[in-house]
């Protein structure tokens, strides 16, 4: 069974991402995990505005925080955001990836190697390649890789160079994102 | 794009390594950190594998020095969070330090020293600089000798302007540097009363009444183990009701750590010694 969700996604994809969080369950059976291009002098606002239509609790985690099901982590501004072999987070302001930070390669590379094969990766909408060598780990590691479709992203270029590096297990649009979620109750 | 990846086992080889041949210990360091900062290197060097740098490192003293400055991760940019540079200027420092003749700032582990400059540019601009002594420790001998000199890398020249116009409108950061098109020079009067301190890793001689502590996102790259040994030190060094400041998304929590700390700002993560 799986033990975690990834998601990266870049310009636009925060009102897919918002739908997500929306439609899950407060009993959600697994953490999720968020890494999301934003503004970098801008620390606070951000998981305030996916909580407000989120059922499952997002937070900002402590580095070191232990990762629980049914909640949502999100990378704080400014860091990148590791998964550590033994399930917890770990903050690092070491160089920005690709001009990102946090880089959504380096969030699924580790969470990747955590989880192995009981996780799912998602990547979403955005304007640059970022996430895609990070979704093509995690799927050579075992894990279930899953691009939103290009034809409904407000933005292609994540989706495509994740596409390009990977043979995805699923194109989904935001709603077939959804319902694979709630599958997996 | 091909990255060098090393396995946990060799890992652990050059844990070892750096123990027996350089009394280095950091098997508590976050492990996936440790791995990708070797990997960097393996990389940067073009040593192929572990076995490559455990061999190199084993036979130079001064690519020991590099790893060391290395492993330590650069501070990113001047007034990283203005916030905290808005409190420390508006709030804390020109009440702390006129309450007292010598005021010590202990920056625990510093690599790039963007901290030690922001602090020191706060301070003279409240005319305060000189009440103030700095003590800078570093396991890098080459980040200390930058430090010393000034030097900083010019591609953050335009983050640390625009990150210090959020702080002072008024002027220009400038005012504290040179940069003569190539090489990017504090003015060092602003660290001419500054002891620096080449150390391991944990330290093996600590200042004492220390009053204000800066150690921001260095504990992110340790594990729990030396986290709490370090803030254990920290503590020891602290005068009651002197201040820690450390990272955002760091906090302070082991067992009974209320009764030792006081948290007086949380956004900020600014804690207190407790009066015991």
């Amino acid at each position: 069974m799986y033990k975690a969700v990834v998601i990266g996604g870049s310009a636009g994809s925060f009102q897919v991402i918002t739908k997500i969080l929306s439609s899950l369950p407060k009993d959600f059976p697994l953490p999720v995990l968020l890494s999301l291009h934003r503004l970098k002098h801008v620390r606070s606002g951000f998981v305030e505005a996916l909580s407000i239509k989120s059922k499952i609790p997002i937070v900002e985690p402590y580095d070191k925080e232990t990762i629980k099901p049914g909640r949502g982590y999100l990378a704080p501004s400014n860091y990148h955001m590791y998964v550590e072999l033994n399930k917890r987070i770990a903050l690092s302001t070491e160089e920005p990836v690709n001009h990102s930070r946090p880089s959504i390669d380096l969030t699924f590379e580790t969470a990747a190697q955590a989880y192995r094969d009981k996780i799912i990766g998602i990547i979403l909408s955005g304007a640059n390649r970022d996430g895609a060598h990070g979704l093509k780990k995690l799927k050579q590691l075992g894990g279930t890789a899953i691009v939103q479709d290009p034809n409904e992203c407000q933005v292609r270029t994540m989706t495509e160079a994740s596409l390009k590096l990977t043979s995805v297990d699923h194109i989904f649009t935001t709603q077939q994102i959804i319902n694979f979620l709630l599958k997996l109750k | 794009m091909n990255k060098y990846e090393l396995g946990i086992v060799d890992t652990r080889n050059i844990i070892k390594t750096l123990q027996d041949v350089y009394n280095y210990d950091f098997k508590n360091y976050a492990l996936t950190f440790f791995k990708r900062r070797v990997e960097k290197v393996i990389q940067k060097y073009a040593l192929k594998d572990a076995d490559g740098f455990i061999k190199k490192i084993e036979l130079e003293k001064e690519f020991f020095e590099l790893f060391l400055k290395e492993i330590c991760v650069d501070t990113t940019e001047m007034f990283r969070d203005p916030a905290l540079w808005r409190i420390l200027n508006d709030d804390m420092l020109t009440k702390l330090v006129n309450s007292t003749s010598n005021f010590k700032i202990w920056f625990p582990e510093v690599s790039t020293g963007e901290e030690l400059f922001s602090i020191s540019i706060i301070l003279r601009k409240l005319n305060l600089l000189d009440k103030v002594s700095f003590i800078v420790s570093s396991v890098s001998e080459i980040n200390l000798e930058n430090i010393k000199n000034g030097y900083f890398d010019p591609k953050k020249i335009e983050t640390n302007d625009v990150n210090f116009k959020r702080i002072y409108s008024e002027s220009n950061l400038s005012d504290f540097y040179s940069f003569d098109g190539e090489k990017a020079q504090w003015d060092t009067s602003l660290i001419k009363n500054t002891k620096f301190i080449k150390q391991n890793i944990i330290f093996d001689d600590y200042p004492k009444g220390v009053r204000l502590i800066l150690f921001r996102n260095h504990m992110i790259y340790y594990n729990q183990i030396l986290q709490e040994r370090f803030i254990k030190i920290l503590y020891n060094c602290l005068i009651p009701a002197g201040h820690l400041i450390i990272g955002n998304n760091e906090k302070i929590e082991y067992w009974n750590s209320d009764k030792d700390y006081t948290l007086v700002n949380k956004s900020e993560s600014i804690y207190k010694k407790k009066l015991s």
